[in-house]
C-alpha cells in the first residue's frame, strides 16, 4: 500500500526539484530601444525564435529610452500579448547605461543578455555567447563579425578598441559591440553609470571576473546616423573619465599632483630665469610675454594640485564603504 | 564565528603566493595564541595567489573552526588585503602581520600587553633588521625619518607590519590606495595614541619580497597629503586661502609695478601690457584658490568625518 504513495511523493519531489532547477535557470534579455518602431517586431520574433528552444525560462525586457516615434505603442502591444515580455519607458533620452540599469532592476534572471537596438545585432548568435558563458565565464561580450555598419564607423570603432586595449590591458576586440551576456551576480560589484555600459566588460575584468568574447553577426539594414559625431566625442570623454576613475579615483593627487608639479616647476623656473635676467641685465621684463607664460603655468600648476587635494579630501571624508577588493569566497 | 561568544583577538594576515610559508605561519600563530588562553580567530586573506596558497589555507581551515579565509578574485594589493582583514576581523584586539615569516608570532603577547596599557595602536619595531643594508635598511631609515617628521607619529619603524590595534581604531580607519604604509598616520588624524615595542625580525626564508619600495614619488605625495590632512582637515580654508592670498599679493605687486613703470619710468600702456595680463592671471588664480578653500570646507562639513581626532584612548579596562 505504501509504495505507490512513496513513489508519488518521490515524483512530487523530483518535479519540485526540476521546477526549482527551471526557476534557477532564468534568463533575462534586456533590449535598449530608441526610435525603433520599424524593426521592433522583427527583433522580438527573432529573440523568441532563437532563445526559446534553450533550456531556460525566458524573460524579455524592452527599455524604451525616450523614443519619439511609435516604439512605445508597439512595445505595449507586444507586452500585452506576451506575458514573458516587460516594457519599461524611460524619460527622454536617459542613455543606454540608464536603460540597462532599469532593465536589470526590473528583472530577475540569473543570466542577463544585454542588447542595444542601435547596433543591430543578430539574435541568432546569442546562443553561442550563452554557451561560452556556461564554460565558466562571468561575462561574454559579442564581437561583431561581417559588420554591416558604415566603413567610417568601423574604422573609428577599430581605433577606439585599440585605445581601450592599450589603456586597460584587456584582450577584447569590440567593447562597444552593444551586446553581452553576463551572470547577474557581477552587477553587485560592477558599477553601471553615466554613459558607460560599454565599459562594463572592462570594469568587470578589473574586478577580477572572467571576461570572454565570442563572435556574433550583425543584421543588415538602416543604421541611424544622427548624433554620430557627438557620440564619439562623448565616448572619448568617457575614456578619460574611466581612466581616471579606475587608476586614480582613490588617489586623485597621484595623478593631478604629478601634472601640477610639472606645471608649477616650469612656471617657477621661467619666472626665476626672468628675475635673474632682470637683475643682471638691462632688458626690463614688462614687455616680455615669457612672464605671462611663467605666471600662467605657476597658477595652473598650483590649481591642479589644489583640485587633486580636494579630491583626496572628498574621498577621505565621503567614501563610506570604499572597497577596493572583490571577494570570491569566504571560508569560516 | 560560529559560536557567538565575543572574541578577544583576531590575527589577520594578507598572503600572496606564500605556499611555503602558510603552514609554518599558521602553526606559529596557533602556538602563541593558544597560550594566551582567550578566544581568538585567525583571518587569512588570499590576495590573488597563483600558487597553492589557497589550497593550503582551505585545508587548514577545514580542521580549525577558529580560522577564516578570505579569497580575493585577483590581486588587489596589500592595502586592500589588510582592509579586508580589518573589515572581517571581529576580535576586540586586532593583530596584523605579514605572511612572509619575517615577523615572529611570538611577539604578539608583547604587543597586546603594551596595547592594554592604554594605546590604540602598538607597532612592532624591528631593532635588528635582517635585510640587506644598502637597498633596504638605509632607504628605510631615511623614509622613517621623513614619515616621522611629516605625520607626527613618534615611532621609529613605520614599515613594520606587525601591529596590534583596538577594534575601535580598526573600524574607523579606511585603507585605500596604498595607504597601508601609513596606518599610524591615518590613525593619528583620528586622534589615536600610538606606542611601539621592539620585535624580532627574521630574514626571508622562502619566496621573495613582493612589495617594493621604489615608488618614491607616490610616497612623497602620500606624505604631503597626510601632513596637510593632519594640519588642515578640520579647516581646509586655512590652506587654500593662504595660497589665494599669496597669489593675490603677486597680482597686486605686479599691478603696482605696472603703475610704477607708467608713472615713473614713463612707459606707455602698450609696453607694459604683459604686466597687466600677468597681474590678472595671478588675481584670477588667487580668487579661485579662495573658492577652492570654500569648496573644501563645504566638502569636509558635509562628510562623515565630523568627529576627526576624537578617538577615545583605548583603556586597559575597556579592552578586557
Amino acid at each position: 500500500m505504501e509504495t505507490p504513495i512513496v513513489s508519488e511523493a518521490e515524483t512530487l519531489v523530483t518535479n519540485l526539484v526540476e521546477e526549482t532547477k527551471l526557476i534557477k535557470k532564468k534568463m533575462t534579455v534586456i533590449v535598449a530601444v530608441q526610435n525603433f518602431e520599424e524593426s521592433l517586431d522583427e527583433t522580438y520574433l527573432s529573440l523568441k525564435q532563437n532563445l526559446e528552444p534553450l533550456d531556460h525560462s525566458l524573460e524579455i525586457v524592452f527599455v524604451d529610452d525616450g523614443s519619439s516615434d511609435k516604439t512605445w505603442d508597439h512595445l505595449r502591444a507586444i507586452s500585452e500579448k506576451d506575458a514573458a515580455v516587460k516594457a519599461i519607458r524611460l524619460r527622454a533620452d536617459s542613455g543606454e547605461a540608464a536603460a540597462f540599469d532599469a532593465g536589470l532592476k526590473n528583472s530577475d534572471g540569473d543570466e542577463i543578455i544585454f542588447m542595444s537596438s542601435r547596433k543591430r545585432i543578430d539574435p541568432a548568435g546569442l546562443p553561442n555567447l550563452l554557451n561560452k558563458l556556461d564554460q565558466g565565464f562571468h561575462l561574454v561580450i559579442g564581437w561583431r563579425h561581417h559588420r554591416a555598419d558604415s566603413k567610417l564607423n568601423q574604422v573609428i570603432s577599430k581605433g577606439f578598441n585599440w585605445l581601450v586595449k592599450k589603456l586597460y590591458r584587456v584582450k577584447l576586440n569590440d567593447v562597444n559591440s552593444g551586446v553581452f551576456v553576463a551572470k547577474r551576480e557581477i552587477f553587485e560589484e560592477v558599477p553601471i553609470y553615466g554613459d558607460m555600459n560599454i565599459f562594463v566588460p572592462v570594469l568587470a575584468a578589473r574586478k577580477g571576473f572572467k571576461v570572454g568574447e565570442e563572435k556574433i553577426g550583425q543584421l543588415t539594414g538602416s543604421f541611424r546616423q544622427s548624433k554620430f559625431i557627438s557620440e564619439y566625442i562623448q565616448r572619448i570623454l568617457d575614456v578619460i573619465t574611466v581612466i581616471f576613475l579606475m587608476n586614480y579615483s582613490k588617489r586623485p593627487l597621484h595623478f593631478l599632483g604629478f601634472l601640477g608639479f610639472i606645471f608649477t616647476f616650469a612656471g617657477v623656473f621661467i619666472n626665476l630665469y626672468l628675475f635673474i635676467d632682470r637683475m643682471t641685465g638691462v632688458e626690463g621684463i614688462a614687455g616680455r610675454p615669457m612672464l605671462l607664460l611663467g605666471a600662467l603655468l605657476l597658477v595652473i600648476g598650483i590649481q591642479m594640485i589644489s583640485i587633486g587635494l580636494i579630491g583626496e579630501i572628498i574621498i577621505f571624508t565621503h567614501a563610506h564603504d570604499l572597497k577596493e577588493y572583490s571577494i570570491e569566497e569566504i571560508l569560516e | 564565528m560560529k559560536n557567538k561568544k565575543t572574541l578577544a583577538y583576531s590575527v589577520t594576515v594578507p598572503l600572496m603566493n606564500e605556499e611555503e610559508n602558510v603552514e609554518l605561519l599558521y602553526d606559529g600563530i596557533v602556538e602563541v595564541m593558544d597560550l594566551m588562553d582567550e578566544a581568538y580567530e585567525i583571518v587569512f586573506i588570499d590576495d590573488g595567489s597563483t600558487d597553492k596558497t589557497f589550497e593550503i589555507m582551505q585545508r587548514l581551515q577545514r580542521r580549525d573552526e577558529n580560522m577564516k579565509v578570505i579569497k580575493f578574485r585577483r590581486n588587489f594589493g596589500q592595502s586592500a588585503a589588510m582592509g579586508a582583514g580589518f573589515e572581517y576581523a571581529s576580535g576586540n584586539i586586532v593583530i596584523a602581520m605579514d605572511g612572509d615569516l619575517q615577523n615572529d608570532p611570538k611577539d604578539i603577547p608583547k604587543l597586546v600587553s603594551k596595547l592594554k596599557e592604554g594605546y590604540d595602536i602598538v607597532s612592532g619595531w624591528r631593532q635588528n633588521r635582517q635585510d640587506k643594508v644598502i637597498i633596504r635598511k638605509i632607504p628605510s631609515k631615511i623614509a622613517n625619518g621623513l614619515i616621522r617628521h611629516f605625520t607626527q607619529v613618534p615611532i621609529q619603524d613605520t614599515g613594520c607590519s606587525l601591529k596590534a590595534y583596538t577594534k575601535e581604531i580598526v573600524k574607523k580607519i579606511r585603507l585605500y590606495g596604498e595607504l597601508h604604509r601609513f596606518i599610524p598616520a591615518l590613525a593619528r588624524i583620528e586622534g589615536a595614541r600610538i606606542g611601539e615595542v621592539p620585535v624580532n625580525h627574521h630574514a626571508r626564508q622562502f619566496g621573495s619580497s613582493k612589495y617594493n619600495i621604489t615608488r618614491t614619488l607616490k610616497v612623497i605625495m602620500d606624505l604631503t597629503t597626510l601632513n596637510l590632512f593632519l594640519k588642515y582637515l578640520r579647516n581646509p580654508m586655512h590652506f587654500f586661502g593662504t595660497i589665494g592670498i599669496v597669489f593675490n599679493l603677486f597680482g597686486v605687486i605686479t599691478l603696482l609695478y605696472m603703475f610704477f613703470s607708467i608713472l615713473v619710468l614713463r612707459n606707455t600702456l602698450e609696453e607694459v601690457n604683459v604686466l597687466l595680463s600677468t597681474a590678472f592671471i595671478f588675481i584670477a588664480g588667487g580668487f579661485q584658490s579662495l573658492f577652492f578653500g570654500l569648496l573644501a570646507n563645504l566638502v569636509v562639513k558635509t562628510g562623515d568625518r565630523k568627529s576627526i581626532g576624537t578617538v577615545e584612548n583605548g583603556s586597559g579596562e575597556k579592552l578586557n
